[in-house]
């Protein structure tokens, strides 16, 4: 029997996890051992992928052909993001209308595709997992995808999309703090209100739940898709170069992001940290070093973590609680571990939180719980969620009717009468909208439809009822009838900022093409991790305080010198991406450290069976 | 559809063609879950009375384990058929549930179950008549007043001053409110003694004559609901206020 998981797609980092014996447990990459695969993506000229570390590491040599922090553009318009595309590296394209597209050298990928690449990436390590447990069938087909709980309709169909392209069978799209309660559900007290604070890379939730018998209902939910750690990560990058002066080139902004955000981490358990920039092959010196101490930091990030406040205030109040009335708050995602972001939220609900889980790994364990639910059909526990935002459709006028309100409990319907205008009228065109605004124009468009096939009747004759379906995974469906004839319409839809049914089916076709560039990509990586396991081994011999009694004794003259220029020649080359060079570099580094490597390792056995100290033993 | 039948109405099992009760949701002869039917009610569906008066927590536990029943994630291995069933019937709990917890969505969904025209102030511009006499005149006034203050406060009055004034329109206001939730319980509680009298399945009240004491209620019920909204109104205003008097 193939796998289901649970996979946290994040917007910094994205894992899987399952549950075994009736346990969740998230799952290690096989070889690394690494639990959290940074979302990052690379494609190099040759259509070479890389996801994770490797891509991550691009970032500072390759800035323009890699992506991080996708999923703030799953199901968005190239209009939506013009404002922070300066902020990114790669390039943003399309045109005010459809779907974003990311370019990459020679190619534009659409944010479903690169979140694709690193599901791939998940499923790939999943699989190598199951197999080297020793499963006879260890493919991972089938997984429940997690996305924040105030995504809209086009950001949820972009991440099933996501799903169906890498070729997983997304049994179900979960909200990540309903997830999470689920997760701390497991061994917790079964009465209750609980908060759920979730406050990651790049989005803010909140969610309210009511937790009786087993079912966790979601009483109201509020957040920001735009609002995470990566504002914070923005503003630190902008005071260091505004103090840097110069326009920084994009390898040098990345660097000096990649320090804004250990800088942030460091403060979370120090009171003051060094922020470093360094350049890779630049030397040794910082090109910017400054003291951050964590009160000045905090009056940076301030208004950052006073925006998440409003969303909780308007859940509360959603919920008719006020925020005494919550027993229990959960903290999910890696913005929770900055204090300033711990009191704010203690202060709020004058309640200490949960930190108990990981909050990286809490929302994933609580995908693979869901997943385990649905496979096994196990009844002991039931989500029952909402939808974050109203439904509704643009009226004469422009106006935004209501037909399905925000936090009512999904699946959920709605119907709406419509009728023609003219004599012989055959079809009508609707335009469905999400969002709590009261004019069409500010709120999110989802899509237009047009109901055909309409019997000719008299103006205002025809009755057409309109059936809006919510599901379980928050995605909407529309079906129609005449009422008068009994006739079924044929809607035909145009998502708004989504792919169409052929898009994803190319998609995931083209997906198996750069499966073999894939496998290239794969060689490259290890022939990075081999050389690199090299390049550390030698250095460290060249340390090893027995070298300059060997130099001139046991080895020949020349011989460090050798060694040292192969080490010189294969730490350049992994600053580049040819693998044959780095095969090469790595056997010649190899070759000439042999020698070496058997002299001091006879040297300290010699010193160790002789119990004295080496410069004795002559 | 012979307006005596209603206890009759049943579902039939799309699966093997055999009936159920309209409060069923399983076949009661192949198990499986039903399609729901064209002319179910919420109050059937939750195995409730068409009574007025409802137990939350009772509704609630009710809710849970239907829930729990038809879900669409217990139905994850099941055939198309029973797939759809499933998310039609969660679908239409989630519906039923929103209605009936709330008192005057509740009362709303017996008019229109029961064939009497909705409430509200569009459908009833010709019927400002069944309002309460002196209502609209005071509601006006009251109106008048609050925008009189809020430009009070926007021009700079004193906070006392604006406070004092603001108190003293609030009175009416929240005596109103009171009066109106008071009357609303009593008539709902009529409605329940009514339907307790009546027996099982009764005609419904569109078709009984203009005297009878069900259609008498529900008309009341839908006069209170119209007065209603315009006090409703009055108080968003004065929240907001007062919301703006101390942020």
């Amino acid at each position: 029997m193939s796998h289901v998981v649970g996979i946290d797609l994040g917007t910094t980092n994205s894992l899987v996890a399952w549950v075994r014996d009736g346990e969740p447990a998230v799952i290690p990459d096989p070889v690394s051992g690494e639990v959290l695969l940074p979302s990052v993506v690379t494609v190099d000229d040759r259509g070479n992928v890389y996801v994770g570390r490797e891509a991550q590491r691009r970032l500072l040599t390759d800035a323009g052909h890699t992506v991080y922090s996708v999923k703030r553009f799953m199901g968005r318009g190239a209009a939506d993001v013009s404002d922070e595309a300066s902020h990114f590296p790669f390039s943003l394209a399309g045109d005010g209308e459809g779907v974003v597209r990311i370019g990459l050298g020679e190619r534009a990928f659409t944010p479903p595709e690169i979140s694709a690449f690193i599901l791939r990436e998940l499923k790939r390590r999943a699989e190598a997992y199951f197999q080297e447990r020793g499963e006879f069938d260890f493919e991972v087909d089938r997984a429940v995808i997690t996305v924040p709980a105030y995504f809209n309709d086009a950001q949820r169909t972009a991440t099933r999309d996501a799903g169906r392209i890498a070729g997983i069978e997304v049994l179900r799209i979960i909200n990540e703090p309903t997830a999470a309660s689920l997760a701390y559900g497991l061994d917790r007290r079964r009465v209750g209100t609980i908060a759920v604070y979730d406050f990651g890379g790049g989005t803010f939730d909140i969610s309210i739940l009511r937790v009786e018998d087993g079912v966790f209902q979601v009483l109201a939910t509020n957040g920001d898709t735009h609002l995470g750690g990566d504002d914070i990560d923005r503003l630190l990058v902008e005071q260091v170069v505004s103090e840097m002066g110069g326009e920084p080139t994009p390898e040098v902004l990345q660097a000096v992001r990649l320090a804004a955000i250990q800088a942030k981490i460091d403060l979370s358990s120090q009171e003051q940290t060094e922020l470093r920039v360094d350049l890779a092959g630049q030397g040794a010196a910082p090109v910017y070093r400054r003291v951050l101490d964590r009160a000045s930091f905090e009056r940076l990030i301030a208004p950052v973590v006073e925006r998440t406040l409003v969303p909780c205030r308007a859940a509360l109040a959603d919920a008719s609680l006020g925020p005494g009335q919550v027993d229990e708050v959960v903290l999910v995602g890696g913005s929770t571990r900055i204090p300033l972001v711990r009191r704010a939220v203690e202060e709020l609900f004058g309640r200490r939180p949960h930190t108990e889980l990981n909050p990286d790994e809490v929302v994933a364990i609580g995908a693979a719980v869901q997943a385990n639910i649905l496979v096994t059909g196990n009844r002991d526990m039931l989500l029952l969620d909402v939808t974050p935002l109203s439904l509704g459709i643009e009226t004469m006028g422009g106006a935004m009717e209501k037909i399905i309100l925000r936090n009512s409990t999904i699946p959920a319907t709605g119907t709406e009468m419509f009728t023609t205008f003219v004599d012989n009228q055959s079809s009508v065109d609707i335009h469905v909208l999400q969002g709590e605004r009261e004019l069409a124009r500010d709120n999110r468009s989802l899509a237009r439809f047009r109901l055909r096939g309409i019997p000719p009747m008299p103006a205002g004759l025809p009755r057409l009822q309109v059936r809006f379906q919510i599901d379980a995974n928050g995605i909407l469906s529309v079906s129609a009838r005449e009422l008068r004839t009994g006739i079924e319409q044929a809607i035909e839809v145009k998502p708004s900022y989504g792919l169409s049914e052929e898009e994803v089916e190319r998609m995931l076709l083209e997906s198996f093409e750069h499966a073999e560039a894939d496998v290239e990509a794969r060689l490259l990586i290890e022939a990075r991790n081999e050389a690199e396991s090299v390049v550390r081994a030698t250095e460290k011999s060249l340390r090893n305080p027995d070298l300059q009694a060997a130099r001139g004794t046991e080895l020949a003259p020349g011989e460090i010198e050798a060694i040292e220029s192969a080490l010189a020649d294969l730490r350049d080359a992994l600053n580049g991406n040819d693998r044959a060079a780095l095969e090469a570099k790595t056997r010649v580094l190899n070759d000439v450290t042999r020698h070496l490597a058997e002299v001091l390792m006879n040297r300290s056995v010699r010193a160790a069976l002789s119990g004295r100290s080496i410069d004795h033993v002559e | 559809m012979p307006a005596d039948s209603r206890s009759l109405v049943l579902q039939s099992c799309r699966h093997c063609g055999a009936g159920a009760p309209a409060e069923a949701h399983f076949c009661p002869q192949c198990e499986r879950i039903l399609s729901v039917a064209r002319h179910g009610d919420y109050f059937t569906f939750f195995g409730l009375p068409r009574k007025l008066t409802i137990d939350l927590g009772d509704l609630e536990r009710r809710f849970r384990d239907l829930s729990r029943r038809f879900h669409p994630d217990y139905f994850y291995n099941a055939s198309p058929a029973e797939r759809l069933a499933s998310l039609e019937r969660s679908s239409y709990l989630n519906d039923a549930y929103r209605v009936l917890r709330q008192p005057i969505d509740r009362v709303e969904y017996l008019l229109k179950l029961e064939g009497l025209a909705p409430a509200g102030r569009q459908q009833a511009g010709a019927d400002a008549s069944r309002l309460e006499p002196g209502l609209l005149e005071e509601v006006f006034e009251l109106n008048e007043e609050l925008d009189a203050i809020h430009r009070a406060r926007a021009a700079g009055a004193p906070a006392d001053e604006v406070s004092r004034r603001l108190e003293a329109a609030a009175r009416p206001i929240e005596a109103r409110a009171a009066q109106q939730e008071e009357r609303l319980a009593a008539l709902m509680a009529r409605w329940d003694e009514l339907m307790e009298e009546a027996g099982p399945a009764p005609r419904p009240v569109a078709e009984e004559g203009g005297s009878s004491a069900r259609r008498q209620t529900l008309e009341a019920l839908r006069t209170l609901l119209d007065e209603r909204s315009y006090v409703e109104n009055l108080l968003q205003l004065l929240a907001r206020e007062r919301g703006e008097l101390h942020p």
